[in-house]
């Protein structure tokens, strides 16, 4: 999930698995597409990948 | 131990003094270095610039100054912009331009930047080469930046001028009087110290007119709106915004494009793999930026007393990340000293160390870059360096002034 206090539109996710995250096209806030999945390494890996430390991640 | 000087402006005359930052890299904790009346922590490995960055309740932005001298808080207020902010303000701030910035809008400039790309590489070439700073590494970042925020194309060189006074203001040598371009506005309150940002806050002033009268769907109109309907911006923070948005979208991307111009011109062997496989430029782009490293440090201040690399800092000590160090860390750099056009795994810190200042441009300025690589590959045309690099005297950005380069075409 994303915390949306903390992201900052910087778009490391979407570039990184564009079917999984969308940034608003008005506020370039990201969110997950409903119902998306990842597994876990990959998803560590977007976690990892945001500067602004926004992405965490839900369990099944 | 001996205080190792790495502050002093005139050394970067000669090049980032590397020697000296992997003598401090390799010695144990952080090591403190005398600075005006006190001094700052110099921060050098890449881990540790990586938990500054990402740890900015600790290590603020907000105070004393992101620079390495503290600024009085007058002046502090008087300049504070997206570089010298804190959460909550920052991300405020932030989201007003976040959504110009993204890598998806940024391909949508793509085509504008490769045009101007191509239009200058052309011109290079038929004149047999020049200055590679003036005739293609400063003008295709100024041409961009003015396109998105929809600033007149004409006024490139006035801005450049601009700019290039305020990389001047970070050196030890002042170089305009104080009522240069009409300013009557102490220094000290001024970005860089320098009368020309008085002349960029005046344009800005004069957008702001332009774009109230009659608004258009460029980022000039996004933040002249944002300012006026009193919400999202102030006067201060408007006129700011302009001056970081012009110094930032155009000097750290043309201090990249020298650095890389310069490093083909050495090793002649990284840009003809480059030629022969244009698809090389997905990793040559960021192994020019870690290797150009345009902004060499930024300054966090503790908020709190805390422990980084095993050493006890106090709050209000200045903690300098020096990304010129730790984009040459053999911890995470294979043969650091290298340049490698296929250097795959490449997590450098040229657009900070991650955390919220991650550079807003850092996805823009890849793509200007890869476009004019891409424009040079394609054309098989290869560069010669044919004088020493003038070079700018500043700790804080990597800046040239001039590099004559010839040109050569295939055959």
């Amino acid at each position: 999930m994303v915390d949306v206090d903390r992201c900052i539109g910087i778009g490391q996710c979407e570039l990184l698995e564009p079917t999984v995250f969308r940034l608003d096209d008005e506020t370039a806030i990201s969110r997950v597409a409903d119902g998306a999945t990842m597994d876990r390494a990959r998803a560590a890996e977007v976690v990892d990948g945001c500067p602004s430390m926004a992405i965490s991640i839900l369990e099944d | 131990m001996t205080a190792i000087d790495i502050a002093s402006p005139s050394l970067y005359l000669d090049g980032i003094p590397h020697e000296r930052f992997t003598e401090i890299r390799e010695t144990e904790g952080l090591t403190w270095h005398p600075y005006g009346d006190s001094g700052f922590w110099a921060v050098t490995r890449h881990a540790d610039v990586r938990e500054v960055s990402r740890t900015p309740e600790i290590f603020s932005s907000a105070i004393g100054h992101t620079n390495l001298w503290d600024l009085e808080a007058d002046a502090l207020e008087a300049r504070r912009s997206l570089i010298d902010s804190d959460a909550p303000d920052h991300t405020r701030l932030r989201r007003v331009v976040s959504r110009v910035f993204t890598p998806r809008a940024t391909r949508s400039w793509e085509d504008t930047a490769r045009q101007i790309a191509a239009e200058l590489v052309d011109a290079f070439v038929a004149r047999g080469g020049g200055d590679w700073v003036e005739l293609v590494a400063a003008p295709l970042p100024i041409r961009v930046i003015l396109a998105i925020l929809g600033v007149p194309a004409v006024d490139a060189d006035y801005l450049v001028e601009l700019t290039n006074h305020l990389v001047e203001g970070t050196g030890d040598r002042p170089t305009l009087p104080d009522d240069a371009y009409g300013n009557t506005t102490p220094t000290r309150l001024l970005p860089f110290n320098s009368p020309a940002s008085h002349a960029l806050y005046e344009y800005a002033g004069r957008m702001r007119k332009l774009r109230l009268a009659e608004p258009a769907d460029d980022l000039m109109t996004g933040l002249v709106t944002a300012e006026a309907d009193g919400e999202g911006l102030t006067t201060a923070e408007y006129r700011n915004f302009f001056q970081l948005l012009v110094f930032a979208g155009n000097e750290t991307t043309r201090t990249a494009m020298v650095h890389g111009g310069m490093a083909f011109a050495e090793f002649g062997d990284q840009w003809a793999a480059v030629v022969d496989d244009p698809s090389m430029v997905a990793t040559a782009v960021d192994e020019v930026i870690r290797w150009a490293t345009p902004v060499l440090h930024m300054r966090r201040t503790a908020s709190r007393d805390t422990v980084l690399a095993g050493t006890p800092i106090a709050a209000g000590d200045k903690v300098v990340m020096w990304y010129a160090a730790a984009n040459r860390d053999p911890a995470v750099f294979e043969d650091p000293f290298r340049f490698d056009v296929a250097r795959a795994d490449n997590p450098h810190f040229a657009f900070g160390g991650g955390g919220p200042h991650f550079c807003l441009g850092a996805f823009l300025a890849r793509m200007e870059i890869q476009v004019l690589l891409e424009e040079m590959a394609h054309r098989g045309i290869h560069l010669e360096q044919r004088s020493e690099p003038v070079r700018v005297a500043s700790n804080f950005v990597h800046g040239v002034e001039f590099v004559e380069m010839g040109v050569g075409v295939p055959a």
